[in-house]
C-alpha cells in the first residue's frame, strides 16, 4: 500500500483512539461523570466562526474606525449540569490535553532519537535534555535568587534543557561533523554531571525537598493554560519539522555514508533532527517534569506494529504516546491519593512491553 | 554526452594530514566498466569516496556528466552517482522493497511521495536483480548474497549515469560473486558507466573493460586488463612475484601469485 495512505490510515485510527481515551478519562475522577455527559459538554464547547460583524466603534477619538468582530455560533446546546460542565472543562480537560501533548512530544522525540542513534536504548533524554530541565527546575526551587526575565519554574526548566542539549552538541562537534557515537557519550557524561548537581541541590534543599522530588518524578497536575502556551505552540510546529525530515531519517538508518550518496545532506539533516527533538522534548519536560518510559517504550511498541518507516511510524508513535500518557495519568489521579504519573508510566508500561517482547520476536529495531 | 560520463583529473586527497591519493586521473565512458585494483591501502576506497563527493579533494576535479561534483548538492549528486557500499548497513527491518525504494530518495522532493516513474524504476531494479520473490521480506533476514543484491537494486533504482562499487564481491561466495558481476556488467552494457574496486584480480580481468592499478595513492598503470596485469607491474605494486597466463576457459589474463616455496620448487 502507498506510504501516504498507510500514514493517514494509522493516524486517523489513532486519533479516534485518542479522542475516545480523552472522553473516557474526563469521565473518571472523584466525581464520576457519565461519558455521554462528557461528550455533550465537549460538543457544547464547540463553536464555529460563522461570519464577521462590523460595528461602529463608539470611541471618543476624532477618527471613527469601524471595528470588526468574528461572530461565533455554537451548533450544540445540550442540557448539562453546570457543576459537571465546570469539572470537565475547567478541571479535567486542561490536564488531559496537557498529558496528550506531553505524551505526543515525548513519543515523537523518542522515535526520532532511536532512529538517529540507531540504538534501541535511545530516548528523548539521551542528549541531556531531561537532566538539563531537571537541573534548571531544581535550581529554581532550591536557590533563593530571582531568575531574570521573569522566568518561572517552567522557563527555568526549558532554558536548562536547551543549554544542556546545546552543550552536548557543541562538545561532540568537531570541524562541522558530529559523530553519533561521540554525541551519545557526551550526552551520558553531561547527564552524569547534571545528576550530581541535582543530587547536591536536593541535599541542600531542606524544606523544599518534597517539592523537588515531586517535580522530578513527573507530574501533570498543576500546570495552567498559561504555563502550557509555549508547549502548545512549539509541539505541533516541531513535529511538522520532524515529519518533513522523516524520509531522510529512514535513509540515515542505512548509514551516514550511504545516506550521503542517496541525496541526504547528512550533517544538516542531523542538526535539524537533533535541534527539533531537543526543543520538543524541552517543551514537554518543562511543563511536566521528567516522565520516563513514554519516549523509550511507545516507539518500540508502535514500531512492532507499523514497521520501521518513519513516515508512518512517527505520527503513529506520537499519537499512541498521547493516548498512553492520558491513560496513565488517569490512573495516577484516579486513586485516593494522587501519585506522580512517572511512577505509573513505568509500572504499567514495563510489563506491557515485556509481554510484547516475549510474544513477538523482538531482538532488533 | 553519450560518452565521457566520468572524468577525474589530477585528484589528490589528504586525510588527517596524510596524502592518501596524489594526482590520480581516470575516465569512464558509457558502457564501460573500469576496475580499480591494487593492494590494501592503495587508496581505492578513498578514490571512490572522492568521486562520489563524500570527501573533498585537496586538488584536482571530478566531473560527472559534464558537472563538477564538488559544487553539487547531495540531492544533485544522488541523481548522477549511485554507489554500492562494501559494508551492508541494513540493520533496521525495512522490507526489500522499502530498501530498494530508498534509491529514489534523490529524485523526490522533501514533501513529495513516490510517483509512477519512481515505482517503475523500483520495480525494474527489483526484477533486474531477481528479487521479485523477496519484496516483502525484511532485509535483516536475508543472506549476504541477497543483501548485496538489495544494495545493487537500490543503486539501479537511483537510475544514475555513473555507478560506483566498492568491493562488491569481497564477502560473497564465488556463485554470488559471479552473479553480482554479471548484473553489474549487464547494467553497464545497457546505459551506465561504472567504476568498481575489485579485490580479486582474476574477476577484475574477466569483467572489466579497463583496469586502473593503484599503489601508495598513485596511479601505476591504466588500460586493458592484458596491458595492466603484467608480472613487472604487479611486482611493483604488490611486491610479490606473479605468473600471468591466459585463462583456459575465459581467455582473460589469469594471475597466479607465487609464494616462496613455489619459487624454490621452480
Amino acid at each position: 500500500m502507498d506510504v501516504r495512505q498507510r500514514a493517514v490510515g494509522w493516524s486517523l485510527w489513532l486519533t479516534a483512539l485518542l479522542a475516545a481515551v480523552i472522553v473516557g478519562s474526563a469521565a473518571i475522577g472523584p466525581v464520576s461523570i457519565h461519558p455521554t455527559t462528557v461528550l455533550k459538554t465537549l460538543l457544547n464547547a464547540v463553536s464555529l466562526p460563522v461570519g464577521i460583524e462590523l460595528s461602529a466603534s463608539a470611541g471618543a477619538g476624532t477618527l471613527q474606525v469601524p471595528s470588526t468582530a468574528v461572530r461565533w455560533h455554537s451548533p450544540f446546546s445540550y442540557a448539562v449540569e453546570s457543576t459537571h460542565e465546570t469539572i470537565v472543562m475547567r478541571v479535567r480537560l486542561p490536564r488531559i490535553l496537557l498529558a496528550a501533548l506531553v505524551g505526543f512530544a515525548l513519543a515523537a522525540a523518542g522515535t526520532v532519537m532511536q532512529g538517529f542513534f540507531r540504538n534501541p536504548m535511545a530516548d528523548p533524554s539521551i542528549i541531556g535534555v531531561s537532566s538539563g530541565a531537571a537541573a534548571g527546575a531544581v535550581a529554581f526551587l532550591v536557590i533563593p535568587v530571582a531568575i531574570p526575565f521573569g522566568l518561572g519554574l517552567q522557563g527555568a526548566a526549558f532554558v536548562g534543557a536547551l543549554v544542556a542539549a546545546f552543550t552536548v552538541y557543541a562538545i561532540a562537534t568537531e570541524g562541522g561533523r558530529t559523530p553519533v557515537a561521540t554525541l551519545l557519550l557526551a550526552g551520558i557524561a553531561i547527564q552524569a554531571f547534571l545528576g550530581s548537581v541535582i543530587a547536591y541541590l536536593q541535599l541542600i534543599s531542606g524544606e523544599g525537598l518534597r517539592q523537588v522530588v515531586h517535580w522530578l518524578m513527573g507530574h501533570l497536575g498543576n500546570a495552567s493554560w498559561n504555563d502550557v502556551a509555549v508547549t502548545l505552540v512549539l509541539v505541533p510546529l516541531l513535529f511538522g519539522m520532524l515529519l518533513a525530515y522523516s524520509r531522510d531519517l529512514n535513509v540515515l538508518l542505512v548509514g551516514e555514508e550511504a545516506a550521503a550518496g542517496l541525496g541526504v545532506e547528512v550533517e544538516r539533516t542531523k542538526r535539524i533532527l537533533l535541534a527539533s527533538s531537543a526543543v520538543i522534548t524541552a517543551a514537554a519536560v518543562a511543563v511536566s517534569g521528567v516522565i520516563g518510559f513514554v519516549g523509550l517504550i511507545v516507539p518500540h511498541m508502535v514500531r512492532l506494529v507499523v514497521g520501521p518507516d518513519h513516515r508512518v511510524l512517527l505520527p503513529a508513535a506520537a499519537l499512541a504516546g498521547a493516548s498512553f500518557l492520558v491513560v496513565t495519568d488517569t490512573v495516577a489521579r484516579a486513586g485516593a491519593t494522587e501519585i506522580p504519573v512517572g511512577i505509573v508510566t513505568a509500572a504499567l508500561g514495563a510489563p506491557f512491553f515485556l509481554y510484547l517482547l516475549r510474544s513477538r520476536e523482538v531482538h532488533e529495531l | 554526452m553519450s560518452d565521457g560520463v566520468l572524468t577525474v583529473e589530477g585528484l589528490s586527497v589528504n586525510l588527517g594530514g596524510t596524502e592518501i591519493l596524489s594526482g590520480v586521473s581516470l575516465a569512464a565512458e558509457q558502457g564501460e566498466l573500469v576496475g580499480l585494483v591494487g593492494p590494501n591501502g592503495a587508496g581505492k576506497t578513498t578514490l571512490l569516496r572522492a568521486i562520489q563527493g563524500v570527501i573533498k579533494p585537496a586538488q584536482g576535479s571530478v566531473t560527472v556528466d559534464g558537472q563538477a561534483v564538488g559544487g553539487l548538492s547531495a540531492r544533485e549528486r544522488g541523481r548522477l552517482i549511485a554507489s554500492v557500499p562494501q559494508e551492508t548497513g541494513l540493520s533496521f527491518s525495512f522490507t526489500v522493497e522499502q530498501a530498494v525504494a530508498m534509491g529514489r530518495n534523490p529524485h523526490i522532493g522533501r514533501f513529495g511521495t513516490a510517483d509512477d516513474t519512481d515505482r517503475t524504476h523500483v520495480q525494474r531494479a527489483i526484477e533486474q536483480t531477481n528479487l521479485a520473490g523477496f519484496v516483502d521480506r525484511p532485509v535483516t533476514e536475508l543472506s549476504g548474497g541477497e543483501r548485496q543484491r538489495v544494495l545493487l537494486a537500490r543503486a539501479f533504482a537511483q537510475n544514475t549515469p555513473l555507478l560506483l562499487l566498492d568491493e562488491p564481491t569481497s564477502n560473497l561466495d564465488i556463485n554470488h560473486a559471479i552473479a553480482t558481476l554479471d548484473l553489474v556488467r549487464r547494467a553497464v552494457d545497457d546505459s551506465k558507466a561504472a567504476v568498481a574496486a575489485i579485490h580479486d584480480l582474476n574477476l577484475a580481468a574477466r569483467y572489466c573493460d579497463r583496469l586502473v592499478l593503484l599503489a601508495d595513492g598513485k596511479l601505476r598503470a591504466a588500460g586493458t586488463p592484458e596491458s595492466v596485469l603484467t608480472s613487472e607491474r604487479l611486482e611493483d605494486a604488490f611486491g610479490i612475484e606473479t605468473v600471468v597466463s591466459a585463462d583456459e576457459t575465459t581467455g582473460s589474463p589469469h594471475v597466479t601469485a607465487l609464494s616462496k616455496t613455489d619459487r624454490e620448487r621452480s
